[in-house]
């Protein structure tokens, strides 16, 4: 069932405007793999032409589509998941090869600081790693994270609370690698 | 919401990440288009994994279908053909070892139809009928020949006797000759 072409042309234009922040979205449900996440968009914005994702009023059309996104990403993840098992034996070696010199040359990209951050994000459970994800970058609300993510804002705080303290942990411990101590900013007042 | 120390890092991370990655955004244009066209895109007819599947599945119905069909014992229907029918259950027929049809089953057996066309749930319960029946002739047979171990105890000589009432005509003499030998002697 595909929607009205009128109804497509408006629509598009709000996808255009919120393009940038899906990716990044998008990015963060497929643990940075940029590939997977154009991909993951690119199903997304096919079930939105072909009227399967129909977007009804229900809560803000941001929230909306990043719930449609997360839903596409943990399918296209569960499918990949499925077809790498299926082929693991002859993917196993190239795999191997390719992923390491992916990963120098991505890391002298970014700064250090950026890279450790990225690998603490990465340790953090799934649900914590979204509630951060949709408050700092995205600048939702808690209440919008919990819709996007599907739970109550009561569970949703607690991811956030959560995967906040065990970044900061994370930093903490890495700032005391480099001799710099800024966990203890948060509160200089105490002794 | 208000931020504060390590938060504002948080934050401040999250958004280098952010331009970082506005960088490596692939434009809507492209994307969009390629939706479209994967959307025009002639979807194949069917799925070759299904198709497998499918027909997998049809081939193991038609083999159990044919395996039930020729698994089924050919001689249960003639066993069930030579029961004789029970009239009554509150008279039954109880038979002494010689007329227990022993041999019955076996030539049963012997004769085989070509074809039974016989439902299997009823020739089987036709077989176990005789099996049943064979069974409580034997039991009955056993039951008729048992004896009490202290029926010999009730047996004694002078059975005879308490059995032949005297007649009424008979002299006292003969009479004696009714009481037991002991009583006789005595009297002498």
């Amino acid at each position: 069932m595909k929607i009205d072409p009128m109804e497509i042309a408006d629509f598009r234009t709000e996808l255009e405007r919120l393009h940038g922040a899906s990716f990044g979205w998008a990015l963060s449900c497929c643990r940075r793999d940029a590939t997977e996440a154009e991909e993951v968009l690119q199903t997304v914005y096919l079930k939105i032409f072909e009227g399967k994702a129909r977007y009804r009023g229900e809560s803000s059309l941001k929230t909306w589509l990043f719930a449609v996104i997360r839903k596409t990403a943990a399918t296209e993840y569960r499918r990949r998941l499925l077809r790498s098992l299926r082929l693991a034996a002859d993917t196993s070696e190239a795999n191997d090869l390719a992923a390491p010199f992916e990963n120098q040359t991505a890391s002298f990209e970014r700064s250090e600081v950026q890279t450790h951050f990225q690998g603490a994000l990465k340790t953090l459970p799934r649900r914590q790693r979204e509630a951060l994800h949709l408050v700092f970058y995205e600048d939702l609300s808690l209440r919008e994270a919990a819709d996007v993510m599907g739970v109550s804002i009561g569970s949703a705080r607690q991811h956030y609370e959560r995967g906040k303290k065990k970044l900061r942990e994370s930093l903490t411990r890495m700032e005391m690698g480099y001799g710099n101590n800024w966990g203890r900013q948060e509160n200089p007042s105490a002794v | 919401m208000e931020i504060i120390g390590d938060d504002k890092k948080i934050r401040a991370l999250f958004s280098e990440a952010k331009l970082a990655d506005a960088q490596a955004t692939p434009s809507f244009t492209s994307q969009w288009n390629r939706a479209q066209s994967r959307a025009l895109r002639p979807r194949r007819a069917f799925k070759l994994s299904l198709a497998a599947v499918t027909a997998l599945l049809v081939c193991a119905l038609i083999s159990l279908a044919l395996w039930s069909q020729y698994s089924q014992p050919r001689g249960t229907h003639s066993v069930f053909a030579n029961v004789p029918a029970r009239t009554s259950l509150a008279s039954p027929v109880v038979k002494t070892p010689d007329e227990v049809p022993t041999n019955r089953v076996q030539t049963a057996t012997v004769h085989r139809p070509s074809r039974s066309r016989v439902p299997r749930s009823t020739a089987q319960s036709g077989a176990l009928t005789v099996a049943s029946n064979g069974k409580a002739a034997k039991e009955a047979t056993n039951i008729d020949n048992w004896q009490s171990p202290t029926a010999t105890l009730l047996t004694s000589q002078t059975d005879g006797l308490f059995k032949s009432l005297p007649q009424l005509n008979e002299n006292a003499n003969e009479l004696k000759s009714f009481l037991p030998g002991r009583a006789n002697e005595k009297e002498k």
